[in-house]
């Protein structure tokens, strides 16, 4: 099933894009699909996108789907709450399945296994049956976290918050494309002479056979690694199968991971509550129709195409001069605009202005969350997927909260909600300050001594003696010197030098 | 699209009747506590009886009010009547809201029949009409609006009382679902999995028959 790039160590491959000593592209060129780097990254975001088509095409559909199988605003709200929290358990679990089989296999499962969800709305006769089936759909959002791990895997640290950012943003953008692709089909449908209650049922197969054909292309065409599939590295000893629970653990009792999965959260989270919100939200306070507020959504959605990809952008940017300090702190200042601008949302009154508002506001918010991932990639190496699925779920946390706080019932008017919404956001980023990197310190503080901190260190502690000795240590050593990138320019210059001296130490 | 859906029938008519509202008068805001009941309006439903969308009819009937003072019917120029929910379908469904303002009153979302109407024709006025299929499952009651030449709405009157609460009826929506659509969508399904397993099997002979040479 999988020719390229298998062929042990005989021959060393030939790579298209420049790579560091792990095979790992040091440049992100959009427009090829040259293998292994571009080609997965657009098969990792076309089939992500695929499936955040699936999980939000019933949005647009609502005003016929509720009277078909007789919803109330209850059962809508509870769907639409089942339709991402779903994912924050299947987030975890694809972040430890990457860890262990490969973003390959555990993303294309996934998108199959949940495919039939989709396949299978389009008989939903019920609130009951309409629930689970938007509840299972919104499980293959956990694509989102073998996206990341791919990128991870496939371009080095000095792309990697591109890479992230745009693979991110452009499958994210499928929530905002599906408020156009499915109104579309579903008048088309009814055009070739369906009836209403018919068209919306048969136009969820066009996001169900995108999704299954975009997991037969994974399949086909994608690589775990530069240097092959897990399933053959492993049988060729190049990379040695790992514990579960030891990578889970790992993963776990990393704090930054947690201060991540808290804070991401209040840019992702808020990013789908909002997706799930601000179409009703100007329906009802400006009184819009259906058709006009369902634009404004998607243009909310559809600024994922370079907002997103552009916080990635930023992190690389300011990384290069000022290292992992310099991510952190724009992570923290860029998502603590977005909580100020969504504050600021909630308390203007004309029309026009909130539109305003609301693309800045969204610019901010998913930039922060392609700053956010340009964070994940360093803080493990042995547990990225455990991280980066932890991460991933926390935004969908997030998510479920805030609807449940500020957006169920009528407690709060929805601007009341979106305010106090903005307020949390500004809260819960706070805990960035408390990140902190041995070898290349935290918002407040800069790093230890090199003497008694080194990346070296950081990512082999992961490890313990028993298995250094035989050797499963080898490719984080190899990363952690690849991410010496991060201690920013004025930093590397000096200690390059003692940090190459040390490297040139041999290998157990 | 949102429009096409709930008005597509009578999307013309309430465009021009709209546009009228807004370009004739200044003030295009009528509220349905201001109209008079000026019609007698009966529908062929019993109390309590279920009719099934796309295959039943219902018949409608309007004429003016006995009570009414003779001539208040002059500046009636058509009448509509329309399919309107009962309070018990509106429950937690805030897109059905009853409005006193007229321009934002969802009870009556679906035209039964439009018709011109003549004040010197005396006579029970009477139409019939198959329940579309694209009506929800609910409880309703039929209510016409007489409408002036500007297109303002000028009198009413409905199968139901004050409340809303006598007479009323219900209709249980097609499912819009097929046999085929059924058949497909499992089709489907199976095959997306069952293509996945045959992808693990592929992928294990293949890694077997790479072992095999080599031992």
């Amino acid at each position: 099933m999988e020719v390229q790039g298998g062929a042990p160590a005989a021959q060393p491959r030939k790579f298209s894009l420049p790579v560091d000593s792990e095979h790992k592209s040091t440049k992100f060129n959009i427009f090829s699909v040259a293998a292994p780097h571009m080609r997965t990254f657009h098969l990792s975001w076309i089939s992500f996108c695929a499936c955040f088509v699936s999980s939000f095409a019933a949005a647009p559909l609502l005003p016929v789907i509720r009277d078909n199988l007789n919803l109330t605003d209850t059962d809508i709200g509870n769907a639409g709450i089942a339709s991402v929290s779903g994912a924050v358990f299947a987030r975890i679990m694809m972040g430890s399945a990457c860890d262990l089989v490969g973003p390959r296999l555990a993303s294309a499962s996934l998108i199959l296994i949940t495919s039939p969800a989709v396949y299978l709305t389009s008989i939903a006769s019920s609130p009951a049956s309409f629930f689970l089936v938007r509840f299972f759909t919104g499980f293959s959002l956990a694509t989102f976290v073998s996206t990341q791990f791919w990128m991870s895997s496939m371009f080095s640290s000095t792309v990697v918050g591109t890479a992230n950012g745009v693979a991110g943003g452009w499958g994210n953008l499928g929530g905002g494309a599906t408020q156009l692709i499915m109104p579309y089909v579903f008048a088309i449908i009814e055009q070739i002479g369906a009836t209403k209650f018919t068209a919306w049922r048969i136009a969820f197969f066009i996001p169900a056979i995108f999704q299954t054909l975009s997991a037969f292309a994974v399949l086909m065409l994608g690589e775990d690694t530069p240097d092959g599939n897990f399933g053959e590295l492993q049988k060729t000893g190049e990379k040695a199968k790992d514990k579960f629970s030891t990578v889970v653990y790992n993963g776990a009792k990393n704090y930054r991971g947690w201060i991540l999965a808290l804070t991401y959260g209040y840019c992702f989270g808020v990013e789908l509550t909002i997706d799930n919100i601000i179409a009703n939200y100007f329906y009802d306070r400006f009184n819009l129709n259906l058709h006009t507020a369902g634009i404004i959504a998607a243009s909310f959605g559809l600024a994922n195409l370079f907002s997103r990809p552009y916080g990635g952008i930023l992190s690389d940017v300011v990384a290069k001069r000022y290292g992992m300090r310099g991510r952190l702190w724009a992570l923290w200042l860029v998502q603590t605009l977005g909580g100020v601008f969504c504050v600021i949302l909630g308390l203007v009154q004309s029309l026009s202005v909130s539109i305003a508002i609301m693309i800045i506001f969204s610019l901010f918010v998913q930039a922060a969350c392609g700053l956010t991932f340009g964070v994940v990639p360093f803080i493990s190496r042995r547990s990225l997927g455990v991280i980066s699925g932890m991460t991933g779920a926390g935004g969908n946390v997030g998510s479920v909260l805030t609807q449940l706080i500020f957006f169920r019932g009528s407690r709060y008017s929805k601007e009341k909600g979106i305010s106090l919404m903005g307020v949390m956001i500004i809260g819960c980023t706070l805990p960035i300050l408390l990140i902190y990197f041995p070898q290349w310190g935290g918002m407040l503080t800069g790093p230890a001594s090199s003497k008694i901190a080194s990346e070296e260190e950081y990512y082999l502690s992961e490890w313990t003696p028993e298995e250094r000795v035989k050797g499963y240590h080898l490719a984080a050593l190899k990363f952690a010197q690849n991410s010496r990138t991060e201690r920013g320019k004025s930093l590397s210059k000096g200690t390059a030098d003692a940090a190459s001296a040390a490297a040139a130490s041999p290998h157990v | 699209m949102e429009g096409s859906i709930n008005m597509s029938a009578n999307g013309f008519l309430l465009a021009a009747l709209f546009l009228f509202c807004f370009l004739g008068f200044s003030h295009g805001h009528i509220h349905f506590s201001s109209l008079p009941r000026s019609l007698e309006v009966t529908a062929s439903p019993k109390p309590g009886q279920v009719l099934k969308a796309g295959v039943d009819k219902i018949s409608v009937t309007w004429v003016l009010n006995g009570t009414v003072k003779s001539g208040s019917d002059s500046s009636y120029k058509t009448v509509e009547a329309k399919l309107c929910y009962a309070p018990v379908s509106q429950v937690d469904r805030a897109w059905r809201k009853t409005e006193d303002d007229l321009s934002k009153d969802k009870t009556c979302q679906f035209l039964i029949v439009g018709k011109p109407y003549n004040p010197a024709n005396k006579t029970v006025q009477k139409f019939e009409w198959t329940v579309a299929r694209d009506i929800p499952t609910g409880t309703f009651f039929v209510r016409a609006y007489a409408f002036n030449s500007a297109g303002e709405e000028v009198g009413y009157g409905q199968t139901s009382d004050n409340k809303k609460g006598t007479n009323l009826f219900q209709i249980k929506a097609i499912t819009g679902r097929h046999i085929s659509l059924d058949i497909a969508s499992v089709c489907f399904s199976a095959f997306s999995v069952l293509s996945l397993s045959g992808f693990f099997l592929a992928g294990k002979r293949k890694t077997k028959k790479a072992e095999a040479p080599g031992q």
